[in-house]
């Protein structure tokens, strides 16, 4: 048992530390942050800080070389994520790019796509979303509606995606459509590469319940695809997706870290905020709650640590994610809504008015309520593990 | 980075699994509930054989000299047998209050003893009122010259009739609150004990009332400093409660197995209820719970065996989650079983009872809430390491 990380890996840490700190913008650090006049700016300011990362070297780290990555491990990653998390760094406007369409085409996409596209993701000029979700295909993937009918060496595209992530900003969609109907509902799938600068692409804003705008519905109304565009075989888009969790081996290690994070401010929290002069973290109840935060969260880490050795070993991830996804997600949840209640009647106080700097635990809490659900639900998240894991049969439906 | 036990560690569990299931896991516990103690005697021989007594005992006194994490997998697999008798308490407190406090005699005495399987120690902490705090113990121990003059009355002490020996909190002075507390060991061949049982739910340990009545015995009995013993004690505590986290695991996976497999096999319906999401999830929730009581409680004797700066707050929290995630998965796993779960031939309410058992075993889950947050420097204790 080593909790330690290697000298080369905390070399790998400090020169990724000193690079952030001259990167990041001026007060970034320690600092006010994402304060932007809408989504648009921010939308920019995080084009512009891939750019930056690019030009550093630090964009895709898991990449191979010869891709412009650097060929970092498990472990490289892991040091990666917690220094991220560390100065709360800009989110990764090209996510789905660099984590989902890179690595698929490295592995299974044509010469002519590898060329065409991977640059241009690294570099954050061609930033992706996915569309996969519609309304009637959440949980459910394997029912997606959307349809591509082919015309020459076009596919033509109708339906509805929805969920999709920075798709008011994204340059290229990862689009899965019905391209056949086989009685297995997942057979018939295609992949395609969309662009998104075409009439028959609209999207329009989802606002959420903390007031952003991160997602969007994306329209579909004869949307063009070539032959071109299409990774793997055609009905064949199951297999893609598929293979794609399998490069996810890092799991949801930025999670893990921001809850030991945001516990660790919940907890100075509790200290700064009085009542009756005394400190919140003196009143035996709310130090009982904190105890088992505490606790759980430490457990989560450990989890996660626990799974991690197993992916060192095995060289891939296995189901296990599912466990950290659902304890991390439903524990970040907890714990904000802890945050607000603990702050007395005066926790419904919002944005500038909000008592905590940026309404930080505010704005927080609100969002939490969609990270049970985005990336699997947590009951999706359950079954994942009672069939999986634990070999329970699955359920009639499926 | 490699947060798992190791493969001599996964061997010796392997070893150990093996064994308890020649001699069919809880079959022991059953027999002993029903006042056959042959089987558990052989079955104690049968461990001492495969070195399982002696593990974290030093070389010099006949042991293999190893450390918490060692002993974890043997631990688990006795938690999975819900194995009566005294091998927690004698090689996760004794022992490391012999190694770290016993004399030179004390320890060749004790320690080879137990290596080899022969003795066992039981702990006389509560009095009647049950509470364990320092203020707790009005048992007397007078000091007479080179005798120690004993009255006093014990309670709920564990397995009394299976220990060859007693480790005893007594008061050798009227100091305030912890001072004035001294650790004694008391043989049970030596002194003139008066015990009668007391009953217990969990039916597979057996507890007593103790009492001693101008009980003479010699000073060379006292374990660790004098008056000062409950320091010692809170010492002896840290591995006892990182062990007793380890033995809880590996009930708890036993537990979790036990759900599966019936939800596995029990049809209504047309179909296995394991099917059925209410179901299911509430044994996922019960595998979310084995799996992080079993993170924290190898952490915990991570931190243990390389004296790591969290190590009381890594212990403390691990015990208390799982004791209190071992009593919510042994109730739910009745509630998976259904009616059949309610019977005494099935093993789920045993598996209750010993969650029970242990829920406030040497200390209340309460202390160990403000154990953690003492070590955390949440609390204004000025003695972090004291149970408060």
């Amino acid at each position: 048992m080593d909790f330690s990380f290697t000298p080369k890996e905390e070399e790998f840490r400090q020169e990724l530390r000193t690079w952030l700190e001259e990167n990041l913008p001026e007060g970034w650090i320690g600092g006010t942050r994402e304060v932007y006049k809408d989504e648009y700016e921010k939308a920019a300011f995080l084009r512009s800080w891939q750019r930056k990362l690019y030009a550093g070297g630090w964009a895709a780290i898991a990449w191979p070389k010869k891709y412009g990555g650097r060929e970092a491990t498990l472990m490289e990653e892991i040091v990666y994520q917690q220094e991220m998390v560390k100065v709360k760094a800009p989110a990764l406007v090209n996510y789905v790019g660099i984590h989902m369409v890179g690595p698929t085409l490295m592995q299974i996409g044509t010469e002519e796509q590898k060329l065409r596209y991977i640059e241009k993701i690294l570099s954050g000029e061609e930033v992706w979303c996915q569309g996969y979700s519609e309304p009637n295909a959440g949980s459910d993937l394997s029912a997606v509606q959307t349809s591509a009918v082919k015309d020459g060496d076009r596919w033509i595209i109708n339906g509805q995606k929805v969920w999709t992530s920075f798709g008011h900003v994204a340059d290229r969609c990862f689009l899965i459509a019905r391209t056949n109907h086989f009685e297995k509902k997942h057979k018939g799938i295609t992949v395609f590469l969309l662009d998104m600068d075409q009439p028959g692409v609209e999207t329009k804003p989802i606002i959420q319940m903390d007031g952003q705008h991160d997602f969007n519905e994306v329209y579909l109304n004869n949307a063009v695809a070539y032959d071109t565009e299409i990774v793997g075989e055609v009905d064949e888009g199951w297999r893609v997706m598929m293979a794609l969790l399998m490069f996810e081996r890092s799991g949801i290690g930025g999670q893990v870290f921001t809850l030991e994070q945001q516990f660790n401010e919940l907890v100075a929290m509790t200290k700064d905020l009085k009542e009756d002069n005394e400190p919140l973290l003196d009143n035996p109840l709310i130090r009982k709650t904190m105890i088992d935060l505490y606790t759980r969260s430490r457990g989560s880490l450990l989890n996660y640590y626990r799974n991690l050795t197993k992916t060192l070993k095995n060289g891939r991830p296995g189901a296990e994610g599912s466990m950290d996804k659902l304890m991390v997600s439903e524990l970040t949840k907890e714990l904000l809504s802890k945050s607000i209640s603990i702050q007395g009647h005066q926790g419904v106080l919002w944005k500038e008015d909000a008592i905590s700097s940026n309404s930080y635990w505010q704005d927080n809490f609100l969002y939490s309520f969609g990270q049970t659900i985005g990336g699997g639900t947590s009951e999706i998240q359950k079954n994942t593990i009672a069939e999986r894991i634990l070999g329970l049969p699955k359920d009639m439906g499926r | 980075m490699d947060f798992s036990l190791n493969q001599e560690q996964e061997m010796f569990r392997g070893y150990v699994r093996k064994y308890l299931d020649s001699v069919g896991q809880t079959k022991t516990a059953r027999e002993y509930i029903k006042g056959d103690r042959e089987s558990l005697q052989s079955l104690q021989t049968g461990l001492a054989e495969l070195g399982c007594c002696s593990i974290n005992i030093s070389e010099n006194y006949g042991g293999m000299g190893l450390g918490a994490l060692d002993l974890v997998p043997v631990l688990e697999e006795t938690g999975r047998a819900l194995l009566p008798g005294l091998y927690l308490e004698t090689n996760a407190l004794a022992v490391p209050l012999l190694e770290k406090f016993g004399t030179e005699e004390q320890k060749e005495k004790y320690l080879p003893n137990i290596s080899n399987g022969t003795s066992f120690f039981s702990i006389a902490w509560l009095e009647p009122g049950g509470s364990y705090h320092p203020a707790g113990i009005t048992f007397t121990a007078e000091i007479e010259k080179d005798q120690l003059n004993l009255n006093g009355v014990k309670t709920l002490v564990p397995d009394a009739e299976l220990a060859d020996h007693f480790i005893v909190l007594v008061r050798t002075s009227n100091g305030k609150d912890k001072d004035g507390i001294s650790l004694l060991i008391i043989d049970r061949s030596e002194a003139n004990l008066t015990m009668r049982a007391q009953k217990n739910m969990d039916e597979t340990r057996q507890l007593a009332q103790l009492t001693c009545t101008n009980t003479e015995i010699s000073m060379t009995q006292i374990l660790g400093p004098l008056h000062q013993g409950w320091d010692a004690l809170q010492e002896g505590l840290l591995s006892f409660n990182a062990a007793l986290c380890a033995v809880i695991v590996g009930a708890m996976e036993k537990v979790v197995e036990m759900a599966t497999e019936y939800a596995k096999i029990r049809e209504q319906f047309g179909q296995p209820i394991g099917r059925f999401q209410a179901i299911k999830h509430r044994i996922v929730d019960m595998k979310m719970d084995l799996e992080t009581a079993r993170s924290l409680a190898y952490y915990a004797n991570w931190a243990l065996d390389s004296d790591a700066e969290d190590c009381i707050q890594a212990i403390s929290c691990a015990r208390l989650f799982a004791t209190e995630a071992f009593a919510r998965i042994s109730d739910h796993n009745i509630q998976i079983h259904g009616g059949i779960g309610f019977t005494e031939e099935m093993d789920c309410h045993l598996y209750v009872k010993r969650a029970r058992f242990y829920e406030n075993y040497l200390g209340t889950t309460e202390q160990y809430y403000n154990q953690a947050a003492a070590a955390l420097g949440w609390l204004d204790n000025k003695a972090s390491k004291v149970l408060v």
